[in-house]
């Protein structure tokens, strides 16, 4: 009777809105599982492709995990049409009229190539993302924003470049980035390799903020606590690999760093799995050359990790900061 | 034993009234199944739809059409042209839908059994920047 009682309460509770805020408990291998089983499906029954990844899922994070699981192993990266909308963005970008009309032109062959070739750039990820989540009933939404990678030019990004998404679940906005979770294209030969990283799934705000800011400022989530645009391209960069291993990165909060000979700057970072601590190290290069180094000082404090260095010789130097193969993240230090 | 007998009993009765608020509860509460109920009663009349999808370019084959809340649906053909599977009754609600455009939900009522459904394209401006793994570089003007 016990039993029954409590078959009958589990009813009664799963008609209820959900509370969890967080999600560490739940496995996502099902759902991984079933964006596996699917894997080649076509883009044109959406409604039906929808219903594939989710039906057989008990809970929202799931069913958008599988949906966000496929879409991420399945579309390419596309860095000819990269390029291509670069540039004429780049030649429109003052006259407005133009601007439109090449957006309406591109459009077309955007979605074209994704249905024909599963083959995107930003916005068709995040749009994907968009609409498959919607046909299992949640609420997903495209952010339009900035972007900051290595190979953009980060002092002057002067429009959006860049899309991702919001999710809601449970009452809950969280963020994701399924373009770069995808994998890396080879700006050389044009070659993508789909490479899933987890890290961008139901990111931390403050580490997504580093190198996204949306234009609409709510979509940062972080509750008001934004930085302006101007603070924003001041940021260090972080490379997809930090989302791997980082939960925050705390300090130095810019690219550019002037100290004097032998004074310490401070690197502190919170790490996902503090046994990588052991394996951090610095490459450092002086436009001449490149060199391994070692923090000068290493200091952990539960999941806090903190590295001090200083150089002996005035110059200017770029500043990486690995875990292992991965890189994580890169300053400039001018020391006077 | 009397007395242990009478005190399963009890039990029993308990278990079972509890058992029975609860299911009492659920059809009460649970919207749906009275809606339902109450759409049968009021149109029983059936119909077949048909249509054509258009976007700004003509015809547009291979945009998806289903019936909302189902999984029942079809495909407009070449010319964009299609017969729902199913007869409808009013009330019922068609989504359009094609990757890149709006989607557009109908609902269905017996003077609407031809639908004209011009899709339009997703209002949404493409941008794209891409992750790269390559270690930043500064200019030096050395």
């Amino acid at each position: 009777m016990k039993s029954i009682k409590l078959i009958l309460w589990l009813f009664f509770a799963c008609q209820c809105p959900a509370q969890i805020s967080d999600f560490k408990s739940i496995n996502f291998k099902k759902a991984d599982s079933i964006a596996l089983a699917y894997k080649g499906e076509e883009l044109t029954h959406l409604p039906d492709l929808s219903y594939k990844l989710t039906s057989s899922l008990n809970t929202d994070v799931e069913r958008f995990r599988a949906i966000y699981k496929w879409v991420c192993t399945n579309i390419a990266n596309d860095y000819s049409l990269y390029t291509k909308n670069n540039r004429k963005r780049n030649r429109f970008k003052d006259d407005p009229l133009k601007l439109k009309a090449w957006n309406t032109t591109f459009k077309k062959t955007l979605f074209k190539t994704l249905i024909k070739d599963k083959r995107t750039i930003c916005t068709g990820y995040a749009y994907l993302l968009k609409e498959l989540a919607q046909f299992a009933g949640l609420n997903c939404k495209i952010v339009q924003g900035y972007g900051r990678v290595s190979s953009t030019d980060i002092e002057n990004l002067e429009r959006p470049n860049h899309s991702w998404n919001v999710v809601k679940l449970n009452n809950k906005w969280y963020l994701c980035d399924p373009t770069w979770a995808s994998g890396i294209p080879n700006t050389e030969t044009n070659q993508f390799t789909f490479k899933y990283n987890d890290g961008f799934f139901l990111a931390d705000p403050q580490l997504f903020a580093i190198n996204h800011f949306p234009v609409e400022a709510k979509w940062s989530l972080l509750n008001g606590d934004n930085s302006s645009l101007k603070g924003f391209l001041k940021h260090p960069i972080i490379y997809g690999q930090a989302y791997k291993h980082l939960v925050l990165h705390n300090t130095p909060k810019q690219l550019h760093q002037v100290i004097k000979k032998h004074e310490r700057i401070t690197f502190n970072y919170q790490l996902k799995d503090m046994t990588k601590a052991k394996e951090v190290h610095f490459i450092i290069a002086n436009g001449f050359s490149d060199w391994i180094a070692k923090p000068t000082q290493t200091t952990i404090k539960k999941t806090n990790l903190e590295l001090e260095y200083y150089f002996k010789t005035t110059g200017f130097y770029d500043l990486h900061v690995y875990i292992g193969k991965d890189l994580i993240s890169t300053y400039t230090i001018k020391v006077i | 034993m009397k007395t242990q007998l009478k005190l399963t009993q009890k039990k029993g009765f308990k278990t079972l009234s509890f058992v029975g608020i609860m299911m009492l509860t659920l059809f009460v509460f649970n919207s749906s199944y009275g809606q339902a109920q109450n759409q049968q009663e009021v149109t029983k009349e059936k119909f077949t739809v048909k249509g054509n999808v258009s976007s700004e370019d003509g015809p547009l084959p291979g945009a998806n059409i289903i019936l909302k809340g189902t999984k029942m649906g079809i495909v407009s053909d070449f010319n964009g042209d299609f017969t729902f599977p199913k007869s409808l009754k009013a009330t019922d609600i068609l989504v359009f839908t094609y990757l890149g455009y709006e989607k557009v939900e109908v609902v269905i009522n017996k003077d609407r059994t031809f639908l004209k459904i011009k899709m339009v394209t997703a209002a949404v401006e493409i941008i794209g920047a891409l992750d790269s793994a390559k270690p930043y570089k500064s200019k030096r003007k050395n």
